[in-house]
């Protein structure tokens, strides 16, 4: 009767085993060409933004970009204390906020991983690490720069401090906690302390990701703009007092590009393209810090 | 003649010890507290550890049951069982290294030249000295072969140079990885196979010069060879450790090893010389587990 004779399959089964196949190719092929869509659709907008900072920014890129000051309108001049300012404020801030937050990782993993304690300040950490730059600002605004009667240097390096805390708790947090428990056990079992074990071993195991999770938030500083209007504000000449209010890269870029001057655009993009590559070189240097701890 | 006296169900009184074998001293018995275990060859070794009704706690459910055993002073004490029993659970309170995990917790005693080491005055730091530690994946520390094993050194003795050169060549030397790691004594740890790893760990922990060594499966991440080489290490290391190891391979137990308890179910089923053990254990489940009808 039956001319195939492979056990268990039917012709029929087997066109509809066909069919199925056929439909699954087509529902795989548009999964991938749903993905590939939406990830050309946000590399072309990152593209976009890179090429625009490109194009105004490297033709205003001169070299008394970094000699001079910031000029008044209509005569020449360069960003040179804007830097020096960005640099002061998120050293100091990278100064305050690295240290606490690598000690605060270091409790959240190494000593209230499954607490109660651990779980909400971990929680707590999470709000702070997306809470609107702004409000941070307006935060040392009124605890800082109010008090004080004046903007100042150093509330903007507190305020930018507040934005790398949270960020390298995380990281630290998490890059403490990839090293493997039976490290912190070999350890412990020498007899040596917990926090010696935390010092020398754990931190030496963990010490590229949370060098990364350090060079992320300065990255992350460099570009904000929000918290520094409320707080260091601006200045047009050199000053390196940390009571008086600084020129930074951001604000000028702000105060620049809603100027009507042309040379002042021209700065302002010459500033963003700066800053652009800084955050990008930090970005490399991250990954290979990163990459470099996880292999060796 | 050989027909052993043994606490099974039918046995009333518990404190009953085997004639003829190595005794297994019972719970709650100070008085006939066990001070030497004799071995194969009929030596009679003094008792370092003498572990008295230990029980084991993960939070609320219990682990271990009643254990007490005698660890003998530079032989070689074996745990066998099938995976779940407690033997690792068993070896990590030795070092107190449960404690570190909040929710675990021992009661009963575990003497250590007659002190209880889970008294809470026992100092912990200074029980791990005494007790090294081995454990299953070998994990050497982000540093130089020389520090892996110098570091543990430098934090209780404060040694010149040539001191500390002379203390990592001895360790190295007893954890017979010198001849392979003397050139390269500032390359990282990590470089080195996983059968070089577990005798750096070996090292680590001998260079601290303990009295009993604890090895938990130290050989079960690694290939036959590297296998072979820490069993005989191991062999080498009983003439100046105490050694208890736990593992899940019977042959490993049956060729390194003096004494051997076997562990089901959170109880030790049965302790003894190693010989009697494989070749005539007492109880029904030690037979059955050594013969491979379960495990």
């Amino acid at each position: 009767m039956s001319i195939v004779n492979v056990p268990g399959v039917s012709p029929q089964l087997t066109t509809d085993n066909d069919m199925r196949w056929r439909f699954r190719q087509a529902r795989d092929l548009l999964a991938k060409v749903l993905a590939v869509a939406a990830t050309a659709f946000g590399l072309f907008w990152l593209a976009w933004i890179l090429w625009t900072t490109l194009s105004n920014g490297l033709p205003a890129l001169k070299w008394s970009l970094f000699t001079q000051m910031t000029p008044p309108p209509g005569s020449d001049g360069g960003l040179l204390n804007a830097f020096a300012g960005s640099a002061l404020m998120s050293g100091l801030a990278i100064l305050l906020g690295a240290p606490i937050g690598i000690l605060a990782g270091t409790f959240l993993s190494e000593y209230a991983r499954h607490s109660r304690l651990g779980e909400v300040v971990r929680f707590v950490n999470d709000i702070l690490l997306s809470a609107p730059s702004i409000i941070i600002g307006l935060f040392i605004y009124e605890l800082i720069v109010r008090p004080m009667g004046h903007f100042s240097a150093m509330a903007g390096g507190v305020a930018l401090s507040f934005i790398v805390l949270p960020v390298v708790v995380r990281t630290t947090d998490e890059m403490l906690q990839l090293v493997p428990g039976n490290m912190r056990e070999a350890a412990l079992a020498l007899g040596i302390p917990q926090w010696k074990v935390v010092r020398q071993i754990l931190y030496r195991a963990a010490r590229s990701g949370i060098t990364t999770g350090v060079l992320l938030a300065l990255a992350r500083i460099s570009g904000e703009t929000a918290p520094l209007l409320f707080t260091a504000l601006n200045n047009q000449y050199w000053t390196a007092q940390l009571n008086q209010p600084m020129a930074n890269v951001p604000v000028v870029i702000f105060q620049y590009a809603m100027s009507p001057y042309d040379f002042w655009h021209a700065l302002a993009w010459a500033g963003a393209f700066v800053v652009t590559m800084f955050v990008l070189l930090l970005s490399i240097l991250a990954r290979g810090a990163f990459f470099k701890g996880v292999s060796s | 003649m050989n027909q052993p006296v043994h606490a099974d169900e039918s046995t009333t009184d518990p404190r009953v010890t085997y004639v003829d074998r190595a005794p297994v001293r019972v719970a709650d018995d100070r008085a006939n507290a066990m001070t030497v275990l004799t071995d194969d060859e009929g030596v009679q070794a003094p008792v370092k550890v003498d572990v008295r009704n230990l029980n084991f706690f993960y939070g609320d459910t219990r682990a271990l049951k009643g254990i007490s055993l005698a660890v003998a002073e530079k032989r070689v004490t074996a745990l066998i069982g099938p995976s779940g029993c407690g033997k690792s659970t068993l070896i990590r309170i030795f070092n107190r290294i449960y404690a570190i995990y909040p929710k675990q917790r021992a009661e009963g005693e575990i003497l250590l030249d007659g002190q209880n080491v889970l008294a809470p005055g026992y100092s912990i730091n200074r029980l791990r000295t005494r007790v090294g530690m081995v454990f299953q994946k070998p994990v050497p520390f982000p540093m130089s072969i020389y520090d892996n094993v110098a570091y543990a050194i430098r934090h209780y003795e404060r040694l010149s140079r040539i001191q500390m050169d002379e203390r990592v060549e001895v360790a190295l030397r007893s954890s017979a990885l010198w001849d392979e790691v003397k050139d390269k004594l500032n390359r990282s740890a990590l470089g080195l196979s996983g059968g070089q790893q577990q005798r750096l760990c070996i090292a680590r922990a001998v260079a601290l010069k303990p009295e009993v060594l604890l090895l938990d499966e130290p050989t079960s991440a690694l290939d036959p060879i590297s296998t072979a080489k820490i069993e005989q290490l191991i062999d080498d290391l009983k003439a100046q450790y105490s050694v208890l190891i736990v593992t899940h391979n019977m042959q490993q137990a049956a060729r390194v090893s003096d004494f051997t308890g076997f562990m089901f179910l959170g109880e030790l089923v049965e302790f003894g010389r190693t010989k009697d053990i494989f070749t005539k254990p007492v109880k029904k489940q030690t037979e059955d587990y050594i013969t491979g009808r379960f495990g």
